[in-house]
């Protein structure tokens, strides 16, 4: 298997922050996929395919990783020697896990037919403004090095990304598709 | 070895002469096949002078099956021998097409499980990976008799909203008609490519592809010859013969005619309404005549009698932008493909949707063959590639059943493929040894809801308390986006894989015993091509180990490269044997004793290739 840099924006020459130029590191991308996609090598043997394959993979991984601003979180939290996938209750603070809360229940007590479909709307744009708000906060947390703060910030993303896909996936629902 | 053939994209080495291969697109109602031929690729005509080849085959007794506009023709005379749509049952089980509500005038075989139906005729009993691949093989008849030569390679396009089974089935087809393929390719990306190629626009296209029985809309991004595909998403059960069924039930209810169709009326009053769906695309309003009926129809009407069709399709675009994180304002342009979308009541919902006119110029027909025969030219190797490349995504997402009968997904819908994904697992029960795992794919929470591609078990678990053990479940897409699966015990490396090849898909024996059966001389070329391609694949690999062992020896403990010397002079010994199978064996071996050594060369070049330097300049400078 695979074990190239492991740290992404090494691997796509860019500087270990939060905030990202998603064009550079789009052009960038494009033009490493140019030289190992399988495309590159379908006249190739059996174990070359093998190995593009391989190598794509890893870079479409790094890619995506570093493309969506969740993902790119907890490989920044990664690098420091955080676990993003170790969790306690004790990370989290009683008080974001009642907001949590709240904001869940708000979601679940909505009608369930096209009426609720303005309470959505104002659902999703307070949970999306909260979000921005989040990521401002860890992209300053984990430039100062405060990390335990930060992955604090990382898990309260992840709550408000999966609360916003429930809300889409209401709005679906409620719109018949 | 892999890495050292990194520093030769597309094989450039030695260039001879021009490779014939072809585009084909391998259509529900109508297939073509486009190839490069003085200057640009065009589709390829018959005899007659005919580009679309009616996807229709006619089975007859004691001769070779009739493919195309006669088939078609006489379909209503013998609607039991003569296939029609077959690219609507690959893939699928017997109750899944009778659910489907499909019109099937056949008789299925019943001596089949449910989950690979055939069909019998008076030539025999035939799947549809067989009349697929009869489709294929007048293609490439045609092809081959225009260029003049020996195809030496295809790429066959599927709709990217193809799930595996279907994929797999239209792969099997293709090495049963005898093709090599280069790649399967989606025909939405297949179309932007006929279009943005030779055009340097950058920008969001909109690829709206409705044709006979499938639909789907994907959004390309092309920046600089890359088109990377940022959404797809359809229907492979909705096309333009659902209009032409509405239209059929429409006209029989003005008719007043209420008895029972058989099977011949039934194809032709679908004729009808065929005939009647394309005037409509010429004339607001048409006259029709049915049995003593006459009366007519506008186009209001239609959209009318087809609004529940309409709005699928733009909730699929709707459903697509959303994906992309986009909005109708990002969208540069709009591509139609497929005969369907010349429907006026679908241009005018699609130019309402997105709020702009879509793209016209190329033959809505042909987009996806052209494309197709574009990237087949280009991966053959006689198009220098430059910067051209496509990325695909997996239409949908793909996961793993864990308790409750729930799918936990590996790889979530729209990835850029190929993509590998791992996840560990634990047993749930105390001292269990044997996990089974079962592949779904589908964007469904339960079991029940997505589609099953394949159940395997991985045996030999160590006896521990529950929730000790470690499975790791790997998932790896190829370019083609097909699917396999490994899953691995972390303590003591038991390993069980799959290439996902579901019940409905032919194994790669079944293939190889149609080959057999239906052509000895074929076999023996085969088997010939075999041993040629085994001891090309076993000398190179021996070269590039002699020469990877020059460069980075140092990488190497003593006992390794032992091992490898080892591999090394066996596989020589070998390699004039004349047994395929045991160089292939051999072939295997070496790479396998060589794989850590293979990696860590791997990480070494890539790491430097990666700060900067080319991959191509690594291997320049290790030379």
């Amino acid at each position: 298997m695979l074990q190239i840099n492991n740290n992404y924006f090494q691997l796509f020459e860019l500087s270990e922050s939060f905030e990202l130029d998603l064009n550079s590191l789009a052009e960038k991308y494009r033009e490493m996929q140019v030289e190992v996609h399988p495309d590159r090598f379908a006249n190739a043997g059996e174990t070359e395919k093998l190995r593009a394959v391989q190598l794509t993979s890893f870079l479409n991984e790094a890619y995506g990783t570093l493309k969506s601003p969740l993902r790119r979180a907890g490989h920044l939290l990664g690098l420091h020697g955080r676990d993003v996938d170790q969790v306690s209750q004790s990370d989290l603070g009683a008080e974001l896990l009642f907001e949590q809360m709240q904001l869940r229940e708000a979601l679940d007590e909505l009608p369930d037919d096209e009426s609720a479909l303005p309470e959505l709307d104002k659902l999703k744009s307070a949970v999306s403004k909260k979000l921005a708000d989040r990521q401002q906060n860890f992209a300053s947390n984990i430039d100062q090095g405060e990390l335990d703060e930060a992955k604090k910030i990382f898990h309260e993303m992840q709550f408000l990304l999966k609360l916003l896909s429930e809300i889409e996936i209401g709005e679906e629902q409620r719109l018949g598709y | 070895m892999a890495l050292l053939k990194i520093s030769e994209p597309g094989g450039k080495a030695t260039q001879p002469a021009h490779h014939l291969a072809v585009g084909i697109d391998l259509g529900t109602t109508n297939s073509l096949v486009a190839a490069s031929c003085g200057g640009g690729v065009k589709p390829l005509p018959d005899a007659e002078g005919r580009y679309l080849l009616p996807s229709v085959v006619q089975y007859r007794e004691n001769q070779p099956p009739l493919v195309g506009a006669q088939a078609k023709f006489n379909a209503a005379t013998d609607p039991a021998n003569t296939i029609v749509s077959v690219k609507r049952l690959l893939g699928k089980s017997l109750s899944e097409l009778t659910a489907l509500g499909h019109f099937l005038p056949y008789q299925f075989d019943a001596n089949r499980d449910d989950s690979s139906p055939a069909i019998v005729t008076v030539a025999g009993i035939k799947d549809p990976v067989r009349v697929s691949a009869d489709i294929l093989a007048e293609l490439a008849r045609r092809a081959e008799h225009c260029l003049k030569g020996k195809l030496e390679g295809a790429v066959i396009t599927v709709p990217a909203y193809f799930d595996d089974a279907q994929r797999q089935q239209t792969k099997d087809a293709a090495a049963l008609a005898g093709l090599n393929v280069l790649r399967l390719l989606n025909e939405p990306t297949a179309a932007a490519v006929a279009y943005g190629l030779d055009s340097q626009d950058q920008g969001n296209i909109i690829v709206f592809d409705l044709g006979g029985g499938t639909f789907d809309v994907s959004l390309l991004s092309l920046q600089k010859g890359v088109f990377e595909v940022l959404a797809t998403g359809g229907d492979t059960n909705l096309g333009g013969d659902d209009f032409d069924r509405l239209l059929a039930d429409w006209i029989r209810s003005q008719a007043n005619s209420g008895n029972e169709l058989d099977a011949a009326a039934t194809i032709r009053l679908l004729h009808l309404a065929n005939d009647a769906k394309h005037r409509l695309s010429d004339a607001a309003t048409i006259d029709l005549t049915y049995q003593q009926w006459s009366g007519e129809i506008n186009n209001e009407q239609f959209a009318e009698l087809c609004d529940d069709l309409i709005k699928k399709t733009i909730n699929t675009c709707r459903r697509v932008l959303r994906d992309a994180a986009m909005t109708v304002a990002d969208i540069d342009n709009i591509v139609l493909v497929g005969g369907a979308t010349r429907m006026p009541v679908i241009r005018e919902a699609v130019t309402r949707f997105f709020e702009k006119q879509p793209l016209t110029e190329l033959d809505p027909d042909k987009i996806v063959a052209i494309g197709a025969g574009i990237q087949a030219d280009v991966l053959i190797g006689n198009k220098s590639a430059e910067n051209f490349l496509l990325l695909d995504v997996n239409p949908l997402s793909l996961g793993i059943e864990t308790m409750g009968e729930l799918v936990e997904k590996i790889i979530p819908r729209n990835t850029t493929i190929p993509v590998a994904k791992a996840q560990e697992f634990t047993t749930f029960k105390d001292g269990q040894t044997i996990m089974s795992l079962h592949v779904l794919q589908g964007e469904r929470e339960l079991v029940k809801d997505c589609r099953s591609l394949a159940r395997f078990e991985l045996r030999g678990i160590p006896p521990m308390v529950a929730g000790a053990a470690k499975i790791r479940v790997r998932f790896q897409v190829d370019a083609d986006g097909l699917l396999g699966v490994s899953a691995e015990e972390l303590s003591t490396g038991k390993m069980a894989e799959i290439q996902v090849k579901p019940s409905y898909g032919l194994n790669a024996d079944a293939i190889e015993q149609m080959l057999q059966s239906s052509q000895d001389q074929a076999h023996a070329d085969m088997e010939a091509r075999a041993l040629k391609e085994a001891q090309l694949e076993a000398t190179q690999l021996i070269d590039a180990m002699n020469s990877a062992r020059k460069i980075d020896g140092e990488l190497l403990t003593e006992a390794e490269s032992e091992r490898i010397m080892d591999a090394v002079s066996q596989l020589q010994n070998e390699i004039a044997s004349g047994n395929s199978n045991q160089i292939h064996a051999l072939t295997e071996r070496l790479n396998r004793v060589s794989g850590d050594f293979a990696a860590r060369r791997m990480d070494l070049h890539i790491g430097k290739a990666l700060r900067g330097e080319s991959i191509e300049a690594v291997e320049k400078s290790a030379d």
